[in-house]
């Protein structure tokens, strides 16, 4: 799904310190991969994160749940 | 679409059950909560251009730094509120891009011009300690996961702003002199302004579900005492006189000129001499918007057509 500017939406997971579970910590709009990068480094610059990624929301493909915000991302044909 | 009533939701939700996505709001939840989170987007969007107007007052670069970095912590945490609501399938662009400049929810506070430095950093200790009362108690009690998880973020950072606001109060109270009656200034028209944005009181306040549903938990009067017991005694501690005091009897803090009255937005001056008016006259006031109102919306989406206009 795009907007004004050709933004998509990316989920921002991030992890503390060594040791500590990659947590979800946040959603970014971004036109394309490589802003997608910036834009989540600076917007949730609150830590001194020891690892950040950033995953297309459109690739997080549910498992259990047939509802919330990855729904649409659910192979054609799941019950 | 959920399965369940109105009724039935609240019911549950007052079990402690956290929705996690749009899909399972009631028609009434989901009013209450786009409501409550465009009042917080538009407010944390605006405060970014009052405040960038303002930067330009800062007296070295570190403090440009300082202040700056506010200003970016409150557009991330503008973008990530429209970004829920955008969830809840409004439109971020038509919110951001679609409205008159007097459309937006953000309170009557930030359509005033912040002129010098001493006005930049009583904001932040005033307003955004007003910000972090109110985010904070949604973040203990709201029954929406993505926004209270988004908040730990918000929080943190608005924990910065106030102590800048408050570190930079207490140096130009040291001060003495000019400094001194400057802050001074600044208290008596941005106390009894942030005293008005908690709103209606509680006895006059219309019905609308934010705690009904348990997307806050206090009540707005709740709300004006824990922001009074933070900052009157913050300003007795530096000098400043404030028209409030603590009232041993009644064990809570109560104002000391008529509330609400009218506000001389050019003179930034308050008609306490006038008495007592009207919420409605209040809302008149409000709805009119303040002086900066245009100038602060039209700065955040100035350059959107054009640059569209290249790209498409």
């Amino acid at each position: 799904m795009t907007w004004g500017l050709g933004e998509g939406v990316y989920e921002v997971f991030a992890r503390k310190n060594r040791g500590e579970p990659l947590r979800h910590i946040g959603y970014i709009d971004a036109p394309g991969d490589e802003l997608a990068r910036v834009y989540a480094w600076k917007t949730y610059d609150e830590e001194n994160w020891f690892e950040m990624c950033v995953v297309p929301r459109r690739a997080v493909i549910p498992v259990n749940r047939l509802e919330g915000p990855w729904a649409r991302n659910l192979p054609e044909g799941t019950e | 679409m959920p399965e369940y009533t109105e009724d039935e939701l609240k019911a549950r939700i007052r079990g402690g059950h956290i929705l996690e996505s749009p899909d399972e709001m009631t028609p009434g939840y989901r009013r209450a909560i786009i409501v409550q989170l465009t009042v917080q987007a538009d407010t944390e969007l605006i405060s970014a251009p009052a405040y960038w107007l303002a930067a330009r007052h800062a007296p070295s670069t570190n403090t440009q730094v300082s202040a700056h970095a506010i200003i970016q912590d409150e557009l991330a945490h503008a973008n990530i509120a429209y970004r829920l609501l955008e969830d809840m399938g409004v439109s971020k662009e038509q919110l951001v891009y679609g409205r008159e400049p007097h459309e937006f929810k953000h309170p009557y506070g930030f359509d005033q011009p912040l002129d010098n430095w001493a006005e930049l950093v009583v904001a932040n200790g005033f307003f955004d300690r007003a910000g972090i009362t109110l985010l904070s108690d949604v973040h203990r009690n709201t029954s929406y996961g993505p926004l209270k998880r988004a908040l730990i973020k918000v929080d943190m950072e608005e924990t910065f702003h106030l102590r800048h606001g408050e570190v930079w109060m207490r140096r130009l109270a040291r001060a003495g002199g000019a400094a001194t009656e400057l802050l001074q200034r600044c208290v008596d028209w941005m106390f009894p302004m942030t005293i008005e944005w908690f709103g209606l009181p509680d006895g006059l306040k219309r019905h609308s579900g934010q705690l009904d549903y348990q997307l806050k938990g206090l009540t707005n009067d709740e709300l004006r005492q824990v922001w009074m017991s933070s900052t009157v005694p913050l300003c007795e501690s530096l000098g400043l006189s404030v028209p409030a005091h603590y009232d041993e009897g009644r064990e809570e803090y109560v104002l000391d000129y008529p509330f609400p009255c009218q506000y001389d937005p050019e003179a930034k001056h308050w008609l306490f001499d006038d008495g007592e008016i009207t919420w409605d006259a209040v809302f008149e006031r409000w709805k009119g918007r303040g002086p900066m109102n245009e100038i602060y919306v039209e700065s955040v989406r100035r350059s959107r057509g054009t640059v569209s206009a290249w790209l498409n």
